[in-house]
């Protein structure tokens, strides 16, 4: 399964791909909101794990430009971010996003999650 | 002074002398009269029996010429016994009338020549009757002779004489007596007139000495007790009236003086009262109580809420303040010869002559340079409370004598009346100018409204707020000059200027009550909360970036961490977990370390340990590690061959340039060349980091230094960062005694520089 993880930090994106290792993921990466709109237009993952304080494009805008294409709208958006906040976790659900992690995060708790994701992708296909 | 009291007694006495007199003299005269009107009518029964014996005798004679003739007529012897008899008869009258002749005077001789003629006719009548008897012949011869007729005739012309004698003197006592009657009622009427004359002298008298006087005396009493001072009392009587009178004119001119006197203090209160200041008020008490005591000076002192007297006023003395200046410093002495006991019981203290009681060099020093040579001190009590003392100054020794005691005291009251107000008014326009003054200067919008709701003062601050200036706003209603909903008041609102301006603001209300209780109106304490708005936001924001930074660390931190007890790992991803911790973990040191740091600047509990220092050596240092971590960057330095010696704390300086090229590197996410420069520049040796990144413009420069600053571009802010490193890295540069600044040009590169000094001495504030 193709998911993208969209991070500016890349030693987040590295714990990403070192929890998900050995999964037979294939993981792509963006450093910032527009690059990771255009991996997941052109690839098309399953998944997309969003940080939302990303250079040039935040990832809220990216969900939320994610969820209004049709083309991209099945794609499962899990916010990452380091905002804890009610208010924020309103602005990621509100934009569209399927779940919410809040840094500092499980990395079992996420491959769980992703774990969930591949099984109802399959169940779908 | 004749005495009113001698005199009356004097002329009683007269009078009863003159009424005595009047009495003895009708008693006498009465006695006179009676006495006298019996002697004369003895002496006239007396003239009587005179005059009838005289007319017996005549008659006899006539009896014994007759009965001679008739015998030597006819010889008759009847006749001649007719004739004997009439001479025995004749005889015996005569010696009658001879006895009764005896006492008077005059009149015996009279009745001797009687006697003489009568004896001789006697004799002649004898020899012609012894003729007769001789015979007719002889008789006739001898009758022819007619001696003895002629004799008769004589006689007879005496006995008439004496006749015609008795006969004056009788009516003589008669008309004697009426006389006596006449002046004894003369006398009488006379005296009675002098006693009438008299007692209409005494009573004018009387009138002119006691009555007229005992009557001015009245109606000037009454003048007195009516209260007309302004006629002079004078009765022009020197007795014990005029006595009276003169001590009425010395107390009417005491009174009128008093009068006066009080009339003055009358007037002087009516001046003090209207003094506001305490100075005005010192020269009103002079001018008016000069004229009465004569004093040039006035010293006016105020007890302050301790009771310690201050000097607050002077009137009458040379206007350069050298005077005051003197007393001030005098302070102590001065307090020391002041009898405050007896000031603070009431008593106006008189020192007559200063130079005498003057106890030290001050004190003397300060008479003779004020000129000061006696003093009344009036004290200020009001209600019995010491407010205050007025010292009166005179250039000569003046005692004080005890009705300008009298007048001082009572002037005393006065003064103190309006001392009083005076120091109250005083009270109440300094509370007021700093109510003024408060009201006016105070950042926050403040509006006042009478209880109607109508504005009548606001001040700068809500002038600011709403747009309209205090003249337009006063009268208007509340809801124009300040629109804001009623269920805003107390909290926080926003209130829209007369502009359209969107301000907001805290509104707090109060009422204003009067001394009962009522109320006078309300006041609104309207704040601009736009600045604490702001920061609240900024500080929202700090948290969430602090929150951020803090949180990608710990997610690398947590997850590497949990990855590697939670999962079987081959040994190189292993290690390389354990370098992403490592890196995590002195990222989140770095940005602990930046908080404190600036914790630590901003309670100056960060100090400098400077030292001489190679920057050469310093900047090499610092760039290794960069170049060994940025792998798009070339890090370059131009060092001169040779660099004096600065003085810095080595580990702050290193801070310095480690946070210059760290932001060089991270706002130059394209890469390109960093460089170093280090330049010899005078007293200085000048650091310049030169970068090829995104570059800032002129109005994102403006708060670079600031604080928790992060320039508002989603490049910046999401390249991470706390905001504090510039501003870190400016304090520190400053507490070396140096400068930092920032040159910029957005898409071309930015470049900060930094001046350090090379001398000994530090110029920085945060030693």
């Amino acid at each position: 399964m193709k998911l993208l993880i969209a991070d500016d930090e890349p030693a987040v994106r590295d714990l990403v791909h070192v929890t998900l290792e050995g999964d037979d993921y294939e993981i792509l990466e963006a450093a910032d909101g527009v690059e990771a709109l255009e991996v997941a237009r052109g690839e098309g993952p399953k998944l997309v794990l969003l940080d939302i304080m990303m250079p040039r494009l935040d990832g809220l805008e990216v969900c939320r430009q994610l969820k209004s294409d049709p083309d991209t709208s099945d794609i499962v958006v899990v916010m990452l971010t380091a905002q804890a906040q009610e208010r924020d976790r309103d602005q990621g659900l509100a934009a569209g996003a399927d779940d919410y992690f809040t840094k500092p995060f499980s990395p079992l708790a996420l491959l769980n999650m992703v774990e969930r994701v591949r099984q109802t992708q399959s169940q779908a296909d | 002074m004749r005495r009113l009291r001698v005199q009356l007694t004097i002329l009683l006495a007269l009078l009863g002398l003159l009424v005595m007199a009047w009495g003895a003299t009708i008693f006498l005269g009465a006695r006179d009269a009676a006495r006298n009107s019996a002697s004369v009518q003895l002496t006239v029964d007396r003239v009587d029996g005179l005059r009838q014996a005289a007319t017996r005798l005549s008659r006899d004679f006539v009896t014994m010429d007759t009965s001679r003739r008739a015998y030597l007529l006819t010889g008759d012897q009847a006749t001649l016994q007719a004739q004997i008899q009439a001479e025995e008869h004749a005889s015996e009258g005569f010696g009658q009338l001879r006895r009764l002749a005896l006492p008077w005077k005059g009149l015996p001789p009279l009745v001797e020549r009687v006697g003489t003629e009568y004896r001789a006719w006697v004799r002649t009548g004898r020899t012609e009757v012894k003729a007769r008897q001789a015979g007719a012949q002889a008789a006739a011869r001898v009758a022819a002779k007619g001696f003895a007729d002629r004799q008769f005739r004589a006689l007879w012309e005496r006995q008439t004489n004496l006749e015609d004698e008795l006969a004056w003197r009788q009516a003589a006592y008669a008309s004697s007596q009426g006389r006596t009657y006449k002046a004894a009622q003369t006398l009488a009427v006379r005296t009675a007139v002098m006693v009438l004359a008299a007692v209409l002298l005494i009573a004018l008298y009387l009138r002119r000495a006691v009555g007229a006087p005992a009557d001015a005396l009245r109606s000037a009493s009454g003048r007195l007790a009516g209260g007309d001072l302004g006629t002079p009392v004078e009765l022009g009587v020197d007795n014990e009236l005029g006595a009276v009178a003169s001590d009425l004119e010395t107390m009417r001119r005491r009174l009128a003086g008093r009068m006066e006197a009080l009339e003055r203090l009358r007037h002087l209160s009516a001046q003090v009262v209207g003094a506001t200041s305490l100075q005005r008020l010192a020269e009103v008490v002079l001018d008016g109580l000069q004229p009465e005591i004569g004093a040039t000076r006035a010293i006016l002192g105020a007890a302050r809420p301790g009771g310690d007297l201050v000097l607050r006023a002077l009137a009458g003395f040379p206007d350069d303040g050298g005077v005051a200046d003197d007393i001030v410093k005098a302070d102590a002495e001065i307090r020391e010869l002041l009898p405050m006991a007896a000031l603070r019981g009431g008593q106006v203290v008189g020192m007559a002559n200063l130079e005498r009681v003057a106890s030290s060099p001050t004190l003397h020093d300060l008479v003779a340079r004020t000129g000061v040579r006696s003093l009344a001190l009036v004290p200020l009590l009001s209600r019995g409370r010491f407010l205050g003392l007025l010292a009166l100054c005179w250039t000569q020794p003046h005692p004080l004598d005890r009705e300008q005691e009298a007048l001082l005291g009572l002037a005393g009251n006065q003064i103190a009346g309006a001392l009083e107000a005076a120091l109250r008014l005083e009270e109440a326009e300094r509370a007021a100018g700093e109510a003024r003054a408060v009201f006016y200067a105070i950042a926050d919008g403040v509006l006042l409204t009478d209880p109607f709701g109508r504005v009548t003062a606001v001040n700068r601050a809500l002038e600011a707020l709403t747009g309209w200036t205090e003249d337009e706003a006063r009268g208007r209603t509340y809801a124009e000059v300040l629109p804001i909903a009623e269920d805003q008041v107390g909290g926080p609102a926003d209130l829209v200027s007369r502009y359209g301006r969107k301000v907001p603001v805290t509104v707090s209300s109060a009422p204003i009550f009067d001394a009962r209780g009522r109320v006078v109106g309300g006041v609104d304490v309207i704040r601009d909360v736009s600045k604490e708005r702001e920061i609240d936001e900024v500080k929202s924001a700090l948290i969430s970036t602090v929150s951020h930074e803090l949180r990608t660390p710990l997610t690398l931190i947590h997850g590497f961490a949990e990855l590697l007890v939670l999962r079987d790992m081959p040994v190189e991803r292993q290690r390389s977990s354990a370098v992403e911790i490592l890196d995590a973990s002195r990222r989140l040191a770095r940005l602990i370390d930046d908080l404190l740091s600036v914790s630590r600047m901003e309670s100056g509990r960060l100090v400098l340990d400077p030292r001489p220092l190679d920057l050469g050596t310093v900047v090499e240092r610092i760039l290794s590690p960069f170049r060994a971590m940025a792998a798009t960057h070339t890090l370059r330095a131009k060092l001169p061959g040779s660099l004096p010696v600065v003085w810095g704390d080595p580990d702050k300086v290193e801070q310095i340039l480690t946070n210059l090229v760290g932001n060089a590197i991270k706002y130059s996410p394209g890469g390109g060349e960093v460089l170093v420069t280090v330049e010899h520049d005078g007293d200085s040796v000048q650091v310049s980091v030169r970068d090829q990144g995104i570059g800032m413009s002129p109005r994102d420069m403006g708060q670079l230094f600031e604080k928790f600053y992060r320039v508002d571009r989603d490049e910046v802010r999401r390249a991470g960062g706390t905001g504090l490193g510039l501003y870190i890295t400016k304090r520190l540069v400053e507490m070396h005694g140096g400068r930092l600044w920032a040159e910029s040009w957005p898409g071309v590169g930015s470049v900060f520089s930094f001046t350090l000094p090379t001398s000994d001495e530090l110029a920085g504030s945060g030693r």
